[in-house]
């Protein structure tokens, strides 16, 4: 590659661009659009996880006694979680305790006086490390003698779980489908870049240019539109990210948004990879499909 | 430098455009494709750049079996041939000089080679003093001729013009053959598919005649009508 095929090759790459102006401002704000979307989503995607830990950090396994357990019963559960390597902590909380948290949390609403005698078990308040190992260390804990019932409110766990999972698939989806328009976009724009130049790539075909070299203008022209799509995305998330977060952090103060890191170089490269990688991918087929005679 | 052995082309639609042609065209030969529209002049032409593959038989050019040639490599056989169109193929939003020189610049070439290669080809076209000139402001002689210092920049050894006079007046028409028979003498082997009587008739070349797609007569030093002056005269 000497200087004059490079300036030649620029040339070609520039004239394509300007020609349809306007088509490159519909492929370049549709990348954005994606980009902006992926963005959003990976940037809550990371917040998220940090909060769904804080949820599931607070589920906790009620292990109920039953009335007539010895105290070597007790002590040996006592023993057998402190020895469970998937137990984060475990609090003994005896009925009396059990009666008085009670009796603090209904102040006003019952009549705790009405209580002669304490229809409550013995209990151990058990978390866990891994919230996926609930249900596995909650059974565990039922075979243990003296053990009446275990609680974990497999709902709430589950309900979660499920909802976690179908807004992680609803934005894959979104995200996906959004991919596909801005390739279609891109493609189209190529396309007609292509199809002005048809004459010049035929004669170009004719002698004996390679399908590599001709392809190359166009590939950059994808490549163009890709990155800079990517780069617009960039400057509205970080625009947006620094005029909404704090506005977010007040109005939602439990959302702990000043405790969220999220890796911003590595989301922008990922995101100009992404662009880049549209672009790149659509005119490919765009021209491959003009190029098969 | 060309051999054709029992070529046919078949379209889609079950017309037989060529129809079992053997055809042998030596080095420094320069030969005419005649016979009336649609009888496989063309598609004569295209199998030989392969722009078209033939249905059966073997092609050979320049030493490329074009029949079986893979679609990576065409690029090496166009360089070694070229190509010269009725309606010359020019870009107009490039100059002479431009023109001629895009052809060597998309097969990669150095900057010397370019200018030292256009300046050779535009010399022997006679249009060194238009390069700066744009294809609409030519008469069409100069842009056929543009056209032919396009395809011989890449130094070729075989050229193949279809129908290249066929939007020329006759004193034109006389420019460009007296060219393509000067470029001949260099070395170049010449194809010309026409059907332009007095073309033929002056030069006196080769003649290949082609019916339905096969190939009827094959003279040397032939004329455009068979057997002229016998009045056995084929209508065109």
């Amino acid at each position: 590659m000497d200087w004059g095929k490079i300036k030649f090759f620029l040339g070609e790459v520039f004239r394509n661009f300007t020609r349809n102006a306007g088509m490159q401002a519909t492929a370049i704000g549709t990348v954005a659009v994606t980009i902006v979307l992926l963005g959003v989503f990976l940037y809550v995607r990371a917040s998220i996880a940090h909060l769904g830990n804080d949820v599931f950090s607070q589920i906790t396994i009620s292990t109920y006694m039953k009335s007539d357990a010895t105290s070597s019963q007790i002590s040996a559960v006592r023993t057998a979680l402190a020895k469970d390597l998937r137990v984060a902590s475990a609090q003994y909380i005896p009925k009396k305790q059990g009666l008085k948290e009670l009796r603090d949390r209904m102040k006003g609403q019952i009549d705790a006086s009405l209580l002669t005698e304490n229809p409550l078990p013995d209990k151990f308040r058990v978390s866990v490390r891994d919230p996926n190992e609930v249900p596995a260390v909650a059974a565990s804990i039922r075979k243990l003698p003296g053990v009446d019932t275990v609680e974990y409110g497999r709902d709430v766990v589950q309900r979660l779980l499920q909802l976690a999972n179908v807004a992680r698939r609803v934005g894959i989806a979104l995200i996906v489908i959004s991919i596909l328009v801005a390739g279609i976009i891109i493609s189209n724009t190529i396309r007609l870049t292509v199809y002005a130049r048809r004459r010049e790539i035929s004669i170009m075909q004719l002698v004996g240019a390679t399908n590599m070299y001709i392809r190359m203008p166009f590939i950059c022209e994808g490549l163009i539109d890709g990155v800079l799509g990517a780069l617009l995305a960039i400057a509205v998330l970080a625009v947006a990210r620094a005029s909404l977060v704090p506005k977010v952090a007040v109005a939602l103060p439990w959302l702990q948004m000043n405790v969220v890191q999220v890796d911003l170089s590595s989301l922008i490269l990922q995101l100009l990879a992404v662009g880049a990688a549209v672009g790149v991918v659509a005119s490919w087929i765009s021209v491959g499909r003009y190029l098969r005679t | 430098m060309i051999s054709l052995r029992g070529v046919s082309l078949v379209y889609p639609n079950g017309v037989r455009a060529i129809d079992g042609i053997d055809l042998e065209i030596g080095k420094g030969d320069f030969v005419f494709l005649v016979g009336h529209s649609g009888t496989g002049k063309s598609s004569l032409l295209r199998l030989l750049y392969r722009e078209m593959i033939p249905s059966s038989g073997e092609i050979t050019v320049d030493g490329i079996r074009v029949d079986k040639l893979r679609r990576g490599r065409i690029p090496t056989l166009r360089r070694h041939l070229g190509v010269v169109f009725q309606d010359y193929k020019l870009l107009s939003d490039k100059t002479v000089w431009e023109n001629v020189a895009f052809a060597l610049q998309v097969t990669g070439a150095h900057d010397k080679d370019v200018l030292r290669q256009v300046p050779r080809v535009l010399d022997l076209v006679g249009l060194a003093h238009k390069a700066r000139m744009y294809p609409n402001e030519l008469s069409g002689g100069e842009q056929q001729r543009t056209a032919i210092a396009r395809a011989l920049v890449n130094n070729p050894k075989l050229l193949l013009c279809d129908e290249p006079t066929g939007n020329l007046d006759p004193a034109n028409t006389t420019e460009i053959m007296d060219l393509l028979g000067r470029i001949n003498l260099k070395g170049t082997t010449v194809v010309v598919a026409t059907h332009n009587q007095a073309v033929v008739d002056r030069m006196r070349r080769r003649v290949v005649r082609l019916q339905n797609g096969k190939i009827v007569t094959d003279e040397e030093r032939g004329y455009y009508f068979l057997g002229l002056g016998q009045d056995q005269v084929l209508s065109g």
